[in-house]
């Protein structure tokens, strides 16, 4: 077994790998949340993912100020200014001797380097709960295929595995690696934002044409190895005639499944942390119970709708 | 021998105890005559002796039936008087000094010569005091529950639970003839003579308990008047005949229970199973009717406010009467459900052939946030009890946990934890040349220790200590057999020895000889700080060489003040819980030592089995309180991890990672080992069929037990800020429930501390 793992040496860059995850597909799963993504959704709740690279957070409110992170830190890359540490970000080679050194766990690295059989032996440790619950793999991000090679390697090996596997995608993806990546794949979470072509390109960076493409070609090689996933934002999406629209995408692409994600904001402090302001307008989070009618909606038109992953 | 305090407080009690409702004055009364008795009876047999002292406390000591009971039996206790447990009373014949003091206080100070004259004459004849100035020492073994001690001892006989299938087979009368024929051809053998008086106490019981029903019945309403009238025609019936109804069944059981003064009660469903049934189908009795008597019975049981024992096992392998036991099993689910106490300790033991229904209906009651049923894997349990206490697979089927968790088997074995010893706190005794940095006392006996500069290898620094813990044990199993020999030589243990095998055949008490299994308990504590600091130790100073033992010592004995980024390094090393070799490994390769050093003990000492238990109540955290800092980066006074569970906040790789780390451990080696989990109400409700997955998973890999509680954070944080909002709160600490508001501070913190799994 291992000797087969040894041979793929492919790394990736991982923002984090979640075991015992029930949102992202059936049972019992793993996620591997994958960093590098093609669109910059304004409400991205993982800014963290989208850039590959290791991101440096200071959690603020955990911070003393003590000042020793500007000491240690060998590129000279940390100043204390108005008593807190001040990141010269661009230049940071992600030692993490600040890390390391700091008493408050007020800095943390996010994203790392694996190789795909470092991952594997993780992913096979739940073995079991998956299959007993009807569970497996979700690779998520981020945007999974933005690394291919890699994914196509932990894709082979979960098949080699017998494990259930799941792609979470934004859909801007080639075809050509859908194609070559489809008979691998169990289920596609598939994101479909928004069908108005100009306010996708602006809030996303989308292409609405490549994505539906893509839901095309996977609708009509094997329907029920899709669900529809749309992130429900106000301001955006967040009204019947839009939600309605992609209702009836998933009927004309005869796509049973549509889940609808509440819009939340707890990845706003990630901003922070990261430096970065959160450029999306105020917004409250959403309920379950405010996408209730939109569920009545869907399941009038003879979908399955479920609100939460 | 060590100086001790005679007042110190001798178990763990949180529930409140409901007060005794006869006067002071009548209290006083009957604590002098059970002295006078005792003191007359001094040169009699100790079998005559602790029958006669029997007489002087029953029926005079049952309460009044009250309106809610369906069945008659509620005794109260002095602080003089006889038990098995610490619990409830005392052990043997007892005094409990400090609760006599207590007892004085509130009496007029006339009368206070009284009770001095009871406590003097009682500082030489309480039993446990008497086990105590043999076995304490000054500086290693100390009394129950003394935290400044590596180790305590106590004498006690607590987890007994009898054969009440033999009880209900053969009633009163069926056991009283067994007696007579034997006594017949052994005129001389005292256990049978004082048995049968036994019995003769039992129908006295029955007969006061029936006049106070009759009484009652007077100012009763119509329908009340129909339940004393079968509460007291039970009475009579049971009196000598083998019952013959579900009512009547419960009624036996129960007052035999009370007079045994046992708090555990066994395999109920499988023995009154058959009786309800029956009752059901011939119209007896109607299902309704059958919950409020299961009902009245948890409520019976609650009352008696035992903290940690209150057991009542259904479900699992080796029933005689599956059907008809599973008819009471739903209902009892049901009645756990619903009535949220924080005992009966309602234990499930389930195998692969448990139906889904049973499964849904513990979810369903877990869900609910009633922590019961706590969850007990016969798959695995059954053939490491086999191992464990040597015994065939049909004996091992009739494994029952009582207590915080440790098994016996029910009416064949003593399994009492009589020594409980702190891993942890040798750890940092042995790393500091001896001495306890809590107190700057020397606690390691005399054993050899090196200057830490000296231990070239891990190797070499892990043999040292296990060195020290070698000598624990050897001290740990004298003073776990010592403890039956002092019980043995003072009492028989009566009502309790006419129930457990093979007494009546052998004709000798249990602890003189006559029970089948003589087994005990080693609770252990800091299992898991010990193991994560041994790991530390490997990685950071023996793989890594990141710092000496002796920097790594001298920021212990700082608290770690001034060695934050070293106290860092020790915190962020692999730690127990996270599904990871490295300190799985290490916890496991300890569990082992231990666990097998004190088996092998038990059997070279001529017990059936003496084995580890890895319970936890809240001594988990007192002890704790009372242990230096410890090299897994734990704090000086920080509460201790919970039983084999991993420090709160250490396992942060999900709840799949964390129960694939406590399938690691072979359950044969122990005696009981708890496994706590903690999810949100919104993640164990939205998610059920998830969530049955992931238990059943972790039980085919071999999980031997697991402790559920469903409770949202947000609440207990509130409940600590607004006790008065919380008054029935109910948590699990670990080996037992609890009203979260009920426990310290310091506890509170440490259950807040452990991983809740949130969506």
């Amino acid at each position: 077994m291992i000797n087969k793992y040894k041979a793929s040496e492919n790394r990736l860059s991982i923002m984090e790998i979640e075991r015992f995850a029930v949102h992202d597909g059936p049972g019992i799963r793993t996620v591997v949340f994958f960093q590098g993504c093609p669109l910059h959704c304004t409400w991205c709740s993982n800014p963290e993912s989208q850039k590959r690279k290791p991101h440096l957070l200071h959690i603020k409110n955990k911070c003393i100020g003590c000042g020793r992170c500007e000491v240690v830190c060998p590129q000279g890359n940390i100043s204390i200014q108005d008593h807190f540490p001040v990141f010269n970000r661009l230049a940071c080679v992600a030692c993490k001797t600040c890390e390391n050194i700091c008493p408050q766990n007020a800095i943390k690295f996010v994203g790392e380097s694996v190789t795909a059989s470092e991952i594997m032996e993780i992913l096979l440790r739940d073995r079991d709960y998956y299959l007993n619950s009807g569970g497996g793999i979700t690779f998520s991000g981020g945007e999974a295929f933005m690394q291919f090679e890699g994914l196509m390697d932990l894709l082979i090996q979960c098949k080699n595995e017998k494990l259930h596997t799941a792609v979470e995608t934004c859909g801007q993806v080639n075809l050509d690696k859908i194609k070559q990546a489809f008979p691998l794949i169990d289920l596609f979470l598939f994101d479909i934002k928004h069908t108005d072509k100009n306010l996708l390109k602006k809030e996303t960076g989308a292409n609405l044409d490549t994505i539906l493409t893509n839901l095309r070609y996977i609708s009509s090689k094997n329907t029920n190895k899709v669900t529809i996933r749309v992130p429900v934002i106000p301001g955006f999406n967040f009204n019947e005639n839009t939600l309605r629209e992609i209702f009836l995408l998933a009927i004309e692409n005869r796509i049973k499944n549509v889940h609808l994600l509440p819009y939340h904001t707890l990845g706003k402090d990630k901003y922070e942390q990261l430096g970065l302001v959160y450029p999306y307008p105020h917004q409250q989070m959403l309920t379950k119970e405010e996408l209730f009618s939109f569920k009545e909606t869907g399941e009038k038109m003879g979908l399955e709708i479920r609100i939460g992953g | 021998m060590a100086n001790f305090n005679v007042e110190g407080a001798q178990n763990v009690e949180i529930s409140k105890k409901i007060p005794c409702e006869k006067p002071l004055i009548v209290q006083l009364e009957i604590m002098e005559q059970y002295t006078a008795v005792h003191k007359a009876c001094a040169t009699l047999p100790k079998e005559i002796r602790e029958v006669e002292c029997l007489k002087v406390l029953y029926p005079t000591l049952f309460r009044k039936i009250t309106d809610q009971d369906l069945i008659a039996g509620r005794t109260d206790f002095l602080p003089i008087g006889f038990g098995c447990v610490t619990s409830l009373g005392g052990v043997g014949h007892y005094c409990v000094f400090k609760k006599l003091r207590a007892f004085q206080q509130q009496l007029d100070k006339t009368e206070w010569k009284r009770v001095d004259a009871l406590y003097d004459y009682w500082l030489d004849h309480d039993l446990k005091t008497q086990f105590n100035k043999e076995v304490l020492t000054e500086d290693t073994l100390g009394m129950f529950i003394d935290c400044e001690y590596p180790m305590i001892a106590t004498a006690r006989l607590s987890g007994m639970m009898l054969d009440y299938p033999k009880l209900l087979d053969k009633g009163i009368g069926g056991l009283r003839s067994d007696l007579q024929e034997r006594l017949k051809k052994q005129p001389d053998n005292n256990f049978y003579k004082a048995g049968i008086q036994c019995l003769d106490i039992f129908v006295d019981c029955a007969s006061y308990l029936q006049q106070d029903a009759k009484e009652q019945m007077a100012s009763a309403d119509t329908n009340r008047q129909k339940e004393l009238e079968r509460i007291c025609q039970a009475l009579e019936n049971i009196k000598e005949k083998k019952p013959s109804t579900f009512h009547e069944a419960m009624q036996l059981f129960w007052l035999f229970a009370l007079l045994a003064g046992v708090i555990n009660y066994g395999r109920l469903d499988d023995y009154l199973g058959p009786y309800l049934v029956a009752d059901l189908e011939s119209g007896r009795l109607t299902e309704e009717e059958a919950y409020r008597y299961i009902h009245s019975l948890w409520t019976m049981i609650e009352n008696r406010r035992t903290t940690v024992n209150g057991r009542i096992i259904v479900g699992g392998k080796g029933r005689k009467h599956p059907k008809e036991a599973d008819v009471f099993l739903h209902i009892a689910m049901k009645v756990a459900k619903n009535c949220r106490y924080v005992e009966p300790q309602f234990t499930l033991r389930f195998d692969k052939d448990t139906s889904e229904d049973i499964w849904d209906e513990a979810l369903d009651a877990l869900g609910a946030g009633a922590t019961y049923p706590t969850l007990y894997n016969d798959d695995v349990n059954v053939p490491a009890v086999m191992y464990g206490m040597r015994v065939d697979e049909k004996t091992a089927e009739q494994y029952v946990p009582f207590g915080c968790t440790e098994f016996v088997i029910q009416g064949q074995s003593t399994g009492t934890p009589n020594i409980c010893i702190n891993l942890l706190k040798l750890l940092t005794i042995y790393m500091n040349d001896g001495i306890d940095p809590i107190d700057g006392k020397r606690k390691s006996g005399p054993v050899p220790l090196k200057k830490l500069e000296e231990y070239q290898t891990f190797d070499e620094f892990y043999d040292g200590y296990k060195a020290l813990l070698d000598y624990y044990l050897d001290l740990s199993v004298k003073a776990q057999y010592h403890s039956y020999e002092v019980m043995n030589q003072h009492v028989s243990f009566l009502f309790t020895s006419l129930l457990t095998d093979d007494c009546i055949a052998r004709g000798k008490a249990l602890l003189d000889g006559g029970v089948r299994y003589l087994g005990g308990t080693n609770e252990t504590y800091g299992n898991i700080n010990t193991s994560d600091s041994l790991w530390v130790i490997r990685d950071l100073v023996f793989n890594q060489k990141k710092y000496t033992l002796r920097q790594l010592h001298d920021a212990m004995l700082a608290n770690f003040d001034g060695y934050e980024a070293l106290r860092k390094d020790c915190l962020n090393c692999d730690k127990y819980g996270n599904d990871l070799e490295t300190a799985d490994t290490m916890a496991n390769d300890l569990y082992e030592f231990v666990a097998k050093g004190v088996r092998d003990r038990g059997i070279a000492i001529g017990m059936q089995y003496f084995l580890i238990v890895i319970s936890n109540n809240q001594l988990n955290t007192e002890w704790g309180n009372r242990t230096a800092a410890s090299p897994d980066g734990r704090l000086s006074c920080m509460y201790m991890n919970p039983a084999n569970n991993p420090q709160g906040g250490a396992n942060k790789s999900g709840p799949t990672a964390m129960l694939n780390s406590l399938a690691k451990f072979d359950a044969k080696y122990h005696g009981g080992s708890v496994q706590n989990i903690k999810f949100s109400p919104s993640m164990f409700n939205e998610n059920r069929a998830v969530i049955k997955s992931l238990f059943k998973t972790y039980f085919a890999k071999g999980g031997c037990h697991l402790m559920v509680t469903v409770v949202d954070k947000g609440v207990l944080e509130d409940a600590v800020e607004h006790p008065e909002n919380y008054p029935d709160l109910i948590v699990r600490v670990s080996g037992f429930s609890a009203v979260f508001v009920d426990l310290s501070p310091n506890i509170q913190q440490e259950l807040l501390s452990r991983v809740l799994y949130d969506k």
